[in-house]
């Protein structure tokens, strides 16, 4: 048995699209997308989806479900396998792999709008990881600008949702939070060991750390 | 022989507990000599955001950074300073903080507080009017103790961030984290 180390590792992701809150907003559906640098790749699995329109039940929860499947493989494609010469910088950045969701919903005229963009990094640690995520629309910068928006339909929006998984450029833009969405992610790495990474302790729990500051759903 | 990696992936998350609202955070990472940022940016600015339910305001800020290190002194810290912007587009400065990069890996959920400089009585009455108020007037005193018995501060909000650390290496060089 060749016993050569290995030179990449794999990051299988899979999960779903839980729920959203949204208290303004009704008859949503999202996209997600994912986001990620030079050093990875998807080898199997799907990189983007649509899901169904959901409307919110008529008991006390007011719930948003999607229960939208997520599964993806990535691997890691450093070229100069697990060591870094020393001293050098390798060429490539490693820009864990990041999912983009993007929610929309009709208006009151019924145009489909942008209800909110979030974006999280994909947990590198194997285990069960249950993310809220808060969802943001771009502010349009005049009153006039607002009313005109609401009432042609054309609400602002980013053209490329990729750009709410960057942090460069994000000075100049003004949003409004106005929901959660939650992800639920089951994470099974292969060779990041081998290749001298530490993720920390597995976690089994699924929620952790304390409990979530106000404005975050228990 | 490999140098010791880390890497430290996540977001800033939000801010609550800050009396203004329609907030930003400018934030940047300070490290030891021993430290090299191998890719990432190393600061930057977060979107203005008005929050429409509760109180938080929520940023999403993403950090993907990757050091490598040759030493332990000078682990990395994350220092950060909370605008608040209003309609005319200026900005007053609501809290300064700092909080340094967790050193175990795994992922950490992170409160980090703020304070900003007080002033005189007048100054706090003009702030309170129009707007300002004393700022510091080099950034390193946030993550710095140096010369801090000088400053007189009030307590603002909290910004919380989740930080995840990745790290390689550690153990070829007996370092227990």
């Amino acid at each position: 048995m060749a016993a050569a180390a290995p030179s990449v590792f794999l990051l299988m992701v899979n999960g779903q699209v839980e729920s959203a809150q949204f208290p303004e907003y009704d008859d949503l559906y999202c996209k997600y997308c994912f986001v990620y640098g030079q050093d990875w790749a998807p080898t199997a699995g799907l990189e983007e989806g649509i899901s169904q329109i959901t409307s919110k039940s008529q008991d006390a929860r007011r719930a948003l479900v999607w229960n939208f499947p997520i599964d993806v493989t990535f691997k890691s494609t450093n070229p100069y396998g697990c060591e870094i010469p020393h001293g050098l910088t390798p060429a490539l950045s490693f820009e864990g792999p990041q999912i983009v969701l993007s929610v929309y919903g009709p208006d009151v005229f019924g145009n489909d709008v942008v209800r909110g963009y979030g974006a999280v990094h994909v947990p590198l640690s194997p285990g069960r990881h249950k993310k809220t995520i808060p969802m943001f629309v771009p502010e349009s910068t005049s009153k006039l600008q607002k009313f005109t928006s609401w009432f042609m339909g054309r609400r602002p929006e980013y053209t490329d949702p990729k750009v709410v998984a960057q942090g460069e450029g994000r000075e100049v833009t003004r949003v409004r939070s106005q929901g959660f969405v939650t992800l639920l992610f089951n994470v099974v790495t292969k060779d990041m060991r081998k290749l001298g990474y530490d993720t920390g302790p597995p976690d089994t729990q699924g929620v952790s750390g304390p409990s979530p500051p106000q404005g975050l759903p228990r | 022989m490999a140098m010791a990696e880390v890497h430290v992936i996540g977001q800033i998350m939000g801010a609550t507990g800050f009396s203004e609202s329609s907030l930003l955070c400018k934030w940047g990472v300070h490290t030891g000599a021993a430290w090299k940022l191998l890719s990432g940016v190393r600061e930057g600015q977060t979107q203005v955001d008005t929050p429409q339910i509760g109180d938080m305001a929520y940023w999403s800020h993403p950090i993907d950074l990757h050091f490598a290190t040759k030493g332990l002194q000078g682990w990395p810290r994350l220092h950060l300073q909370v605008w608040s912007q209003d309609s005319f587009g200026r900005c007053q400065l609501a809290g300064y903080g700092f909080c340094h990069v967790p050193s175990s890996p795994g992922t950490h959920q992170l409160d980090c507080p703020t304070w900003r400089p007080l002033g005189s009585w007048r100054e706090q009455l003009a702030r309170a009017f129009v707007g300002g108020g004393p700022q510091l007037l080099h950034g390193d005193a946030i993550y710095s103790g140096a010369d801090r018995y000088r400053l007189h501060t009030t307590s603002g909000g909290t910004v919380h961030l989740e930080l995840s650390l990745l790290l390689r290496h550690f153990d070829r060089y007996g370092v227990e984290c």
